[in-house]
């Protein structure tokens, strides 16, 4: 690391103007496009790349697209080697180089200087719709790309200042609401102009080899700044697993996602050897999304205030199996990035946890839980498509309950939802509530925020919808003993039936019709610490403000009242030691049985006694979650396993180091009901 | 009935109510004549520290005085410090959480452990109501006569103090918001009503029952404080007019404030931001960073090209406050700041402050903690001989008392270095504000001129010019008083946006002028209710314009001149060109429009204060700078050479320049001292 010699307030000073470039950018974005994804949602970001594909400046971008941003940069400059000319301007979404889902298109706008590429802006934005098998291109149940909508691999739109029309009108024709992709896709070019004005001020100003040095220190500072934090942990290996949910029609088959987190002095590896083969599902994604994941949660618990450039990621190194869920390849969808991201967020959660116990926080709610919406409407004479992610819950964190319906850390500084009275105005759909989601947080000492419920309501015609989530029937985890959060949960009412679809959380152009309404509900965030360690007074508060039922308040959390509604002291104490004691325990024994079964997929499987399944109150094939040592939970499905003593549980090493325990050590388990798909789970 | 601003034989009085202090210019318009006063605030009863204030003017009675101008913090205090009124809210049924809901975006990225700003509003404070006006304005869902008789029940049970009226898509259609606060106000008369079809008129819920909701928090104070203010200036017979600073940095009368306290949420420090522009235009500095250091807090504000630089953006403790105001930030570190030792044995300074009461140490009152005023007078830059407003001296031996206790919690023992390291940080903390507002939205801060007022202002302002290399400082004339100074030169401002929606088709454009000329008369009337004699004001024009399709508007500001609709399409597309690089083939909508009604006052003009001969230096003192000690000469503001060199010290009533070495000053012409680093 060669440490340039700038004076420390120029240094600032030009960074701060980079960064504000593309602080301006994102203004002129928001304010100048035509899709409610970018305007309402902010589904976008901004940043500024040098010719070596670093990302070298961004602002509240979204992590979720910063970080594979200088993969698909990187993948742009390969394929256009020394063939870039002032005037051109580039295009990509490919999901397998870089990018995220389709929707998310990367425009580069190259800037020169002296007749060398100097810096160039780039904006990947969220195209409301992208073609595909259904309005707004989120397809739950996809099958292959195909249906995904349209790929782009990285081409040139325009070149040396003129666009090439062939390419434009091929785009545009294979994408609903072509007028407003347009109008989005001028707005991207705009706010690139603005900021190649603005570089131009800063070049004229401080000179080009200044600006370089600048950009380097930046660079190579954020970099000893990370570094410094990962130096403080602990040298080691720290393990998790989880799922994502992929169907196989109807049939649930879980797909693993396995982190093995090493710590060697300053450098980080995330290894996620173990996970789940790609599937011909939606839930796979390219290896920069989970590494985004990985980093997100790393700078989260780690070094919050740090700054967030190409520098702060190179202490970070990453492996995958190739052709996986954390590394696809052709031809298998991609739609879930989001999820794929969110997972990796969870496991690196459930690994630092091993380290850094006081730093993390409960589970998020894990998923981003697009739900698309797409028809004509007849009165306005146009096509619509509508999106929205409602946000869920947080984690619980040993300072705080968990903030509710509030868009998790990955998830940058999106708004989940639209203004309901701009929603109604642009389109043929009323919002009939948005309300909180009772004890829908996970339990814990510090509560897990809440989940929402949105429904939505048909005015007009015919309509198809789409969700694409995840933890629709794997629950988001409590950290230190605290309780998982609901699951989301879509439904749908006609007249005055409503119905479940048959794969939660994954829909593919459902057929709506007017006067129907859909019920979209995020997932909580997960508890932490122990439910019956939490002060009663908050478990009075949280009753009183619906945040939780006087049911939850009793059963989850151990505390009894008055008929005036105040906290019984007595009856409290007893009951919570009550429910104590009726903990059912475990005895671990080591078994080096592979604990995996699934079709495609890869789920943990527990073999215990007849007895023991039937003392734990629960059945074969059903989701429970152990907790031993460490702060997170291992979750397993029940299996018969006849040759298994009484309370015992066979538990191989990767299992014993997730939970931290040893051969003869005991784990308590919970029971984790929910929903299950129409077809049952794959075998 | 109060009188109309008259320009003419004016004695007015222009006052800051600060955290710690009241600070009060008198212009006397016929004699061309200044006075200034500083008491202490009055938390408790505001309206009291004011009373004192013009009471102390000497040679004045109350009687003659025909205007007071006041900046106050109330609203900003009670929101701040989550001291307002028990608020409940009552909403359309399935929106209960909106408010909490919020927009659910996370503003601090990056950090696993950020909170929601937490609502003003408990959930069980909110009451729905089955009713449902469509995007068009239509009644889909009727108001029910039971259900208002079953809601008022509740809310005459509960008796709160304020209620919010937050009905969707009432910036459209506000009749059933009307019907139910009108039904509230008559079961409870006590209660302070608003709604959000009143308070703003705009499409986007969230954000418009926010800015209802903060005006119904902070309203039943504003309206205890005004009615006794009224009642005192009346038993005192005072028939002159007053006003109230909003944020948009003009003035409002007492009725309006009373009802629309929301608008002065940045009463307090525009008065300086308004001053600052004055100022920049007497002495040719465009480009000005403002910092305004009280006692407990400081406000920045960046002004380009002395452009007022308003937004609808901000937030208050990270609560949407979408009404009109200038961009101001604001930090909780001031002169009366304490200084204590946080985690890991690190010297913090501030938010808490030892405020008026018990004030820094030195005071002698009973504060024990170390405040910045403390770290001062142990350097020797303030004076224990040379007293306070009210008389005050400050007491050595207790501030180095109170120093000293913090630097034996870190073990270090040269008090000097402590007091120094306390004024470091608080400057440090100065600095990254104005880097937020600076750096961060792309300005370079050495293109800019820092303006130091406030109390404490000039006291630290070439430490921190220093540490961001600005290469100028300005300490108006009589710095502490600047704020109330500036009130004295601000117009009566009202400002009124209403959505509304029509394409810009020829067809429309007697609709589009008949509404325009409902907005600007509905600003008409609302001024005329505080000035039934207004005659003479001026019109500003916005309007929200944007493509059809597009969801944000662009504000464009609208010459009178315009005629048509076409004409109004091409003001359109040269602001669009400018903003956005680019301009669409589409038709164009009109989705709001912004009126702003202006009655002009006539301030003080530039030629004022004594002429005053050069005197010599008052007497010299020793004084630490940077790990030494210089000996420092002091100067009467009143008398000083044209220009000096570092170190030295600047008394006036009200303040206290510092110039350190290395620094030298000269003095403008509109008697500003001009602060420059010799390097």
């Amino acid at each position: 690391m060669n440490t340039c010699q700038v004076n420390p307030i120029t240094l600032e000073v030009v960074c701060e103007s980079l960064r504000a470039i593309v602080k301006e950018m994102r203004a002129s974005i928001i304010r100048a496009s035509f899709s409610s994804a970018i305007y309402e949602l902010d589904d976008f970001s901004c940043a500024l790349f040098n010719p070596q594909a670093d990302m070298v400046a961004q602002s509240d971008d979204h992590p979720g697209h910063v970080m594979p941003m200088p993969w698909s940069v990187k993948c742009a400059m390969e394929d256009f080697q020394g063939n870039i000319f002032p005037g051109d301007v580039l295009l990509l979404n490919d999901a397998y180089r870089g990018g995220t889902h389709l929707n998310d298109v990367t425009l580069l706008y190259p800037i020169f200087n002296d007749g060398q590429l100097f810096i160039f802006p780039a904006v990947r934005a969220h195209w409301a719709d992208v073609g595909g098998m259904t309005p707004g291109s989120y397809s739950g149940l996809a099958t292959s790309i195909y249906q995904e909508g349209v790929r782009i691999p990285p081409i040139k739109l325009y070149e040396r200042g003129k666009v090439n029309d062939g390419v434009m009108r091929l785009l545009l024709s294979n994408m609903r609401l072509p007028d407003e992709r347009y109008g989005d896709l001028n707005a991207s070019l705009g706010a690139c102009r603005v900021a190649e004005q603005r570089i131009e001020k800063i070049l004229g100003k401080y000179g080009r080899t200044l600006v370089l040095d600048c950009i380097c220190e930046n660079l190579d500072r954020s970099e000893r700044r990370i570094r410094a934090r990962i130096q403080d942990l602990p040298d080691g290996e720290y393990c998790y697993e989880d799922y994502l949910e992929y169907y196989d029609g109807e049939v649930l088959d879980p797909v693993l996602m396995r982190l093995r987190l090493k710590v060697s002095g300053d450098q980080l590896t995330a290894d996620f050897d173990g996970s789940s083969p790609q599937v011909p599902g939606v839930v796979n994604s390219s290896l920069a999304v989970a590494g985004a994941g990985v980093f997100v949660a790393v700078k989260s618990t780690l070094d919050p205030q740090g700054p967030v450039n190409s520098g702060a990621f190179r202490a970070i190194t990453l492996n995958a199996p190739e052709a996986s869920i954390v590394d696809v390849r052709a031809d298998a969808p991609a739609g879930a990035h989001g999820e794929v991201r969110k997972r990796a967020v969870s496991v690196m959660l459930g690994a630092l946890a091993q380290v850094i116990p006081e730093a993390v926080s409960g589970d998020l709610s894990g998923t981003s839980f697009p739900n698309s919406i797409g028809g004509y409407s007849k009165s306005r004479d146009r096509s619509y498509v509508y999106i929205e992610v409602p946000a869920g819950g947080n984690g619980g964190f040993l300072e705080a309950d968990g903030s509710s319906a509030f868009v998790n850390v990955d998830f940058g500084s999106i708004r989940s939802i639209h203004n309901v009275e701009s929603l109604e105005s642009d389109m043929p759909l009323q919002v009939r509530s948005c309300v909180l989601r009772e004890d829908s947080g996970g339990e814990g000492q510090r509560r897990g925020g809440l989940g929402m419920r949105r429904e939505l309501r048909l005015c007009e015609g015919e309509a198809l919808y789409s969700v694409l989530g995840d933890r629709a029937v794997i629950p988001p985890f409590g950290m230190h003993g605290g309780g998982p959060a609901k699951q989301l949960s879509v439904s749908w009412e006609r007249g005055q039936t409503v119905k479940l679809f048959g794969t939660p959380g994954k829909v593919t152009g459902h057929r709506i019709q007017k006067g129907d309404v859909v019920i979209m509900e995020s997932a909580g965030g997960g508890g932490y610490g122990d439910p019956l360690n939490r002060d009663p007074e908050d478990v009075r508060n949280d009753m009183l403000s619906g945040y939780i039922t006087p049911h939850r308040a009793e059963a989850g959390y151990g505390v009894l009242f008055t008929g005036e509604w105040e906290v019984d002291d007595d009856r409290t104490s007893a009951l919570r030691l009550d429910m104590l004691g009726r903990r059912l325990r475990l005895t671990v024994k080591a078994d080096e049985t592979y604990p995996y079964i699934g079709n495609r997929g890869k789920r943990r499987v527990v073999r215990l006694s007849e007895g023991t399944i039937t003392g734990l109150g629960v059945r074969v094939g059903d989701l429970i979650e152990l907790m031993g040592n460490h702060p997170a939970p291992l979750r397993c499905w029940i299996e018969f396993g006849a040759e298994v003593e009484q309370d015992i549980c066979p538990m191989d090493a990767f299992g014993r180091r997730v939970l931290g325990v040893e051969q003869a050590e005991s784990v308590w388990v919970r029971s984790l009901p929910g929903p299950s798909a129409a077809g049952g789970m794959a075998v | 009935m109060r009188r109309a601003p008259v320009n003419g034989q004016e004695l007015s009085v222009g006052i800051d109510i600060g955290g710690t202090f009241t600070d009060a210019v008198l212009y006397d318009q016929q004699n061309k004549a200044l006075q200034w006063v500083k008491v202490p605030s009055t938390p408790n009863d505001p309206e009291q520290g004011l009373l004192d204030a013009v009471e102390s003017f000497v040679g004045i009675n109350l009687k003659q005085i025909t205007r007071i101008v006041h900046g106050i913090t109330i609203g900003t205090n009670a929101v701040i410090e989550r001291q307002g009124a028990e608020t409940w809210v009552v909403t359309t049924k399935g929106f209960k959480d909106t408010l909490e809901i919020a927009r659910t975006e996370r503003r601090e990225l990056y950090n696993i452990k950020t909170l929601k700003p937490a609502s003003l509003v408990l959930r069980r404070h909110i009451l729905e109501v089955d009713e449902r006006i469509s995007f068009e304005g239509a009644v889909v869902k009727a108001l029910d006569d039971h259900d208002v008789e079953s809601l008022l029940a509740s809310l005459v049970e509960a008796n709160p103090p304020a209620v919010a009226v937050c009905f969707l898509h009432s910036y459209v259609n506000d009749s059933h918001e009307r019907k139910v606060a009108d039904a509230i106000a008559d079961a409870l008369p006590e209660c302070f009503v608003c709604t959000s079809g009143q308070v703003l008129p705009v499409l986007r819920e969230y954000e418009r029952f926010s800015t209802t909701v903060l005006n119904a928090y902070i309203g039943p104070r504003m309206q205890h404080y005004l009615d006794s203010l009224m009642a005192q200036l009346d038993s005192r017979e005072f028939t002159g007019a007053i006003f109230l600073m909003t944020s948009n940095g003009g003035v409002v009368g007492p009725k309006r404030a009373g009802e629309f306290p929301v608008h002065t949420v940045l009463s307090g420090p525009a008065g300086g931001v308004a001053a600052a522009i004055e100022l920049g235009k007497e002495t040719g500095d465009s480009n000005l960073i403002t910092c305004d250091m009280g006692g407990t807090s400081t406000d920045v504000c960046l002004i380009e090209d002395l452009v007022r630089p308003l937004t609808s953006e901000q937030q208050v403790a990270g609560l949407p406050n979408r009404s009109p105001q200038l961009a101001i930030a604001t930090l909780g570190a001031g002169g009366g700041s304490i200084a204590w030792l946080g985690d890991g044995g690190i010297i913090e300074v501030g938010p808490r402050s030892a405020g008026a009461l018990p004030g820094p140490a030195a005071y002698g009152r009973g504060g024990e903690e170390p405040t910045v005023t403390d770290a001062n007078l142990c350097l020797g830059r303030l004076s224990p001989d040379t007293p306070l407003a009210g008389g005050l001296l400050l007491n050595e031996g207790l501030a180095r008392a109170a120093i000293g206790r913090l630097a034996s919690g870190i073990n270090q023992l040269d008090t000097e270095a402590v007091a120094d390291g306390v004024i470091k940080i608080a400057v440090a903390r100065m600095v990254s504000a104005i880097k937020e507002i600076s750096i961060s939205n792309g300005y370079d801060p050495r293109d800019f001129s820092l303006v130091a007022y406030g109390g404490a202002g000039p006291m630290h302002a070439a430490f921190i010019a220093d540490e961001i290399e600005i290469p100028s400082v300005i300490v108006p004339f009589s710095p502490g008083h600047f704020s109330a100074f500036g009130c004295l030169g601000s117009d009566l401002r009202q400002t009124f946006a209403q959505s509304c929606h029509f394409g810009l088709v020829d067809e429309n454009w007697n609709d589009i002028e008949a509404k325009l000329h409902e907005v600007e008369s509905l600003a008409m009337t609302s001024i005329k209710v505080d000035f039934p004699d207004i005659d003479s004001v001026e019109v500003e024009r916005e309007f929200g314009m944007r493509y059809v399709g597009q969801s944000w508007e662009l504000s464009v500001r609208v010459p009178k001149t315009v005629s048509s609709t076409q004409e109004l399409g091409e003001v359109f597309e040269s602001a669009y060109r400018r903003r956005y690089e680019h301009v669409h083939e589409l038709p164009i909508e009109c989705v709001g429009m912004r009126v702003t009604v202006i009655g002009p006052i006539a301030g003080p003009d530039g030629s004022l204060g004594a002429e005053v001969a050069t005197a010599p230096v008052k007497r010299t003192r020793q004084v630490y700078f940077d790990g030494a000690y210089y000996e420092t000469d002091i100067y009467d503001r009143n008398a000083l050479p044209g220009s000096l060199i570092g170190p030295a010290l600047i008394e006036e009533d009200g303040a206290l320049t510092v110039l350190p070495p290395g620094w030298r000053l000269v003095v403008g012409q509109a008697r500003e001292l001009r602060l420059h680093h010799n390097a």
